[in-house]
């Protein structure tokens, strides 16, 4: 450990850190552009400006590349430092058209807080602003306006230490450099390419998904995790924020997720996540199921409870296939509930689409189910040729969950679904039973390197839906007398 | 005459570059010597001895330099020949590349074999080509001789040489751009720490010289480095090779002893100015050193302590002679050009600045200037000093306040007057 001062008070440091990680551990805030936790240091900012005190008056240095020496004095807040800042601003913003009123990063922009914080003239030059390409297509998601660019490379360096996939690199040079894909389509093929807009400090980097779609200060953010793998990366969920519901314009954009970003969990996915994560709507947006149905015919929610209660009790050897989607507290209610009945098989509720990168050494991992890892301990897997799970005289299936085809059920056994998408396979069950997606609900995933991380109910549970979790004991009850199926 | 010599020691012929002429004066016998009888210790600390300051422009001694480099760490170690001679003015480098290749690669296998170093470099400019194919082939003639490779004159040590090609980026003479070019990355310098000595090129020690600092180095080690500090002044030991260009009689190199009278060097070795005009000004050392009017160099002497107290740097050796009738806003405008021109554009202040800089320089000779204007680019300078990367935004910054502190006046006629109240010419016609 080093001691050290910063502002004058005493501080310890670790050896090999620089003065900005030991002022970030000691809650000093010293601002920065370029700079980044996860990435190399490359000290093109220049904002990061501290003073050092030394006898005879001392320098000026960025602080993301200073070495830490026993006994020296920083100052990140001095005359001369906020000085230097303010001319440092006057350079960021000078080529940078200030165009916040449509830009999708105001309200989170790094350049407009510090603009405020240590800048706050206008600017000093009279001279026409360097024009650059405004939404040039990066890739099919990412669109660069480059005169937002503010040159900070954090964008080409994820590429390069984080994804690995080296797409980006800096065209041209002085005020004329351009980021730019290395080839081609390059950027295209990087799974991990919207975390660039995240890491972007300026609205240079913008979502396609998300492009002119909300002020960010409308949305709230909702800590989830994402089901996409068995990683189970933490996120956040922006959806619009009660007190701005929209009740002139379409209901729609009142329950829509509009955005996906990492919630960073230093224990699972950094602050990371794949593009896969980012398309949760294309997830949770599906056409959704919201009919109890008995063979396909419309029946109220607790006649369809009843029947199913009824089905199961009449049941000698039912089978449960149980969804490695459902939370830490559905398995259990399941397991404490419905197991002493059913003999119950994980089922893989998604498998790998076409195309999709199946693993890498970053983040993503084979098993695309949230919680198969947690599943499998209350159950054994379903076997490779799913018929096998069931024996002649299965007379009973409860399906929980998408992704299994009814033509591997025994012909002869009962079907009870339970599904939150509108799909074929729900009328021609004897028992459907609309329930719940995590976005509606609370719960946990265990990943598979057995972290449970919490989500959040961002969303209303939408009328004639069941919650899994009071389903599971319902149809436990006992059946009451007069009910028929 | 220019004081005594310690390059230009030889005429200039047909023959002169090639490795018959240089064996002939001499050559490499040091190297033999110094292989065969001295510890590379020994040569270290001769080097930092004889006080040598580094020809590139910023001065460093040599010998401090190479003091970091610890011979038998257990690393490669690497030497690089900087030759990428970029700065405008500056052609010195050229004359030893064409004139003398051998003596640069005598020296740096001494300088090699004193760093340990197995793969050396030089890394040169891209635009030069006589100066490249007369390096070249003098290369191929020191392979064939034996004098690289494995089993050096028939000892155990082995160096190999590359000579790398620029692509024309004056930010690439910067050490650490210079290396990360080498390493086939976009020319970008890097920040210190660490220093370059401690993690250069591919992140081993690196020692960087001037060519005209490493071409010292055979003379240095032959005679000693009490030698060498008999010639110059006590501060600037040995000799500048100086390029002189501009409105002058004789441009061309010279080889100038330190402490040697500027005036003298100008009016009488260089034959004064072009047409018998008068001298206005003079840029000493390339365009990033400060200018002098013609009254500053009438007292001065040529060397880093003289030039330093009058205000100005020894720099990379590259004087322009700039005569009476020169507008001093259009020659700010070309060197804000040049230097908007060739910033990289990795760090902000440089990257913003020289742009702004070039646009207000523009607009102040397009007749649409304002008087706020100059002060503006006073703060632009300051704001670039010392808060970039490397050096270049300070450059641009010394030649701009350099300029303006001297000639302000005509920078307020062109604002006021939308004209230069000189002819407005660069060139001074006969």
């Amino acid at each position: 450990m080093i001691e050290f001062f910063i502002n004058g008070q005493p501080v310890q440091a670790e050896d090999n850190q620089t003065v900005m990680q030991a002022a970030k551990a000691n809650g000093f805030f010293i601002p920065y552009f370029c700079w980044h936790p996860q990435l190399s240091v490359p000290g093109n900012c220049r904002i990061c400006m501290v003073e050092v005190e030394a006898d005879g008056g001392g320098w000026l240095d960025i602080a993301c590349n200073m070495p830490i020496t026993r006994g020296m004095r920083v100052l990140t807040d001095s005359e001369r430092v906020r000085a230097r800042r303010k001319e440092t601003l006057q350079f960021i913003t000078l080529n940078h058209p200030v165009d916040c009123g449509i830009c999708d990063k105001a309200g989170e922009c790094t350049l407009q807080d510090y603009h405020y914080e240590y800048n706050g003239s206008p600017s000093v030059s009279r001279d026409a602003k360097v024009h650059a390409t405004k939404h040039y297509p990066l890739s099919e998601r990412i669109v660069l306006d480059n005169e937002r660019c503010i040159m900070c490379t954090r964008c080409v360096r994820f590429t390069r230490e984080v994804s690995r996939s080296d797409a980006l690199g800096v065209q041209n040079r002085g005020d004329h450099s351009l980021i730019r894909p290395v080839e081609d389509g390059a950027f295209e093929n990087d799974p991990y390419s919207d975390n660039v807009v995240d890491i972007c400090p300026v609205g240079a980097l913008l979502s396609r998904q998300f492009l002119h779609k909300a002020r960010v200060w409308y949305l709230k953010p909702t800590p989830s995790v994402c089901p996409g793998c068995e990683r189970g990366c933490t996120v956040n969920i922006w959806h619009r924020k009660s007190e701005w519901k929209l009740n002139a314009l379409d209901q729609k954009q009142n329950a829509r997720i509009d955005r996906v970003t990492p919630l960073e969990n230093p224990a699972v996915n950094g602050p990371w996540i794949c593009n896969k994560g980012r398309d949760l709507a294309q997830i949770f947006e599906r056409a959704r199921a919201g009919q109890a149905m008995l063979k396909g015919r419309p029946v109220a929610l607790q006649a369809a409870i009843d029947s199913a209660r009824t089905l199961i009790g009449a049941a000698k050897h039912p089978v449960a296939l149980v969804s490695s989607w459902g939370s830490n507290e559905e398995l259990a209610a399941f397991h404490k509930a419905l197991r002493p009945r059913f003999s119950g098989y994980v089922k893989p509720d998604w498998l790998p689409a076409p195309g999709e990168r199946i693993e890498d050494k970053l983040l993503i991992k084979p098993d695309k189910n949230p919680n198969g890892a947690a599943a499998r301990a209350l159950f054994p897997a379903l076997p490779a040729d799913a018929r096998s799970a069931f024996t002649p005289d299965t007379d009973l299936v409860l399906v929980w969950g998408e992704g299994f085809s009814f033509a591997h059920l025994p012909p002869n056994a009962k079907i009870v679904y339970l599904n939150s998408w509108l799909q074929p396979e729900n009328g021609h069950a004897d028992v459907f039973l609309p329930i719940s997606v995590m976005t509606e609900r609370a719960g946990h995933y265990t990943n598979f390197q057995g972290v449970v991380s919490g989500f959040e109910a961002c969303f209303a549970r939408p009328a004639g839906v069941a919650d899994a979790v009071t389903l599971f004991a319902e149809l436990a009850q006992p059946v009451r007398a007069g009910a028929t199926a | 005459m220019t004081g005594r010599k310690l390059i230009m020691t030889f005429p200039v012929t047909a023959t002169s570059h090639l490795l018959a002429d240089y064996k002939a004066r001499g050559g490499y016998g040091t190297l033999e010597r110094a292989l065969r009888e001295m510890r590379p210790e020994q040569i270290t600390k001769e080097v930092t001895a004889s006080g040598i300051l580094g020809h590139g422009g910023a001065a460093f001694p040599t010998g401090r330099k190479w003091g970091v480099i610890k011979p038998n760490d257990g690393q490669p170690h690497y030497l690089c020949a900087n030759a990428d001679e970029g700065e405008p003015g500056t052609f010195k480098d050229r004359w030893i590349l064409e004139n003398a290749p051998h003596l640069l690669l005598e020296s740096m296998l001494i300088s090699a074999y004193a760093l340990q170093v197995r793969h050396s470099f030089v890394y040169i400019r891209g635009e030069f080509d006589l100066p490249y194919r007369r390096l070249a082939a003098a290369v191929e003639e020191a392979y064939a001789a034996g004098l690289f490779g494995e089993r050096i004159l028939g000892t155990d040590f082995a160096c190999d040489i590359v000579i790398y090609r620029g692509a024309g980026s004056y930010v690439c003479g910067e050490a650490s751009a210079l290396i990360t070019s080498i390493e086939g990355k976009k020319g970008y310098p890097r920040n210190r720490p660490p220093r370059l000595t401690v993690r250069g090129l591919y992140q081993r020690p690196t020692v960087i010289n001037n060519v005209e600092t490493l071409s010292n180095i055979a003379g240095i080690v032959a005679h000693g480095a009490e030698a060498f500090r008999t010639v110059g002044t006590a501060k600037s030991p040995g000799t500048q090779l100086v390029s002189i260009s501009g409105h002058v009689q004789r441009p061309g190199v010279y080889e100038v002893e330190y402490g040697y009278p500027l005036a003298k060097f100008i009016y009488e070795d260089c034959g004064g100015p072009l047409g018998g005009g008068k001298i206005k000004c003079v840029i000493p050392g390339g365009i990033s050193t400060k200018v002098l009017t013609a009254a500053e160099i009438e007292t001065v002497t040529y060397d880093h302590a003289a030039l330093a107290a009058a205000g100005s740097q020894v720099g990379s050796g590259g004087m322009v002679v700039i005569a009476e009738g020169t507008c001093m806003v259009r020659l700010l405008q070309v060197l804000l050009r040049f230097y908007h021109h060739e910033s990289c554009g990795q760090c902000t202040p440089c990257r913003e600045g020289m742009g702004w800089m070039h646009r207000i320089i523009d607009r102040i000779v397009a007749g649409e200037g304002r008087m706020e204007d100059i002060d503006q680019l006073i703060r632009i300078s300051k704001a670039n000093d010392g808060t970039t990367i490397c050096g270049m935004g300070d450059a641009a910054g010394y030649a701009t306040v350099g300029i303006i502190a001297k000639y302000r006046d005509e920078f307020e006629y062109f604002i006021e007057h939308k004209r230069s109240r000189l002819n407005g010419r660069l060139e001074v016609v006969q």
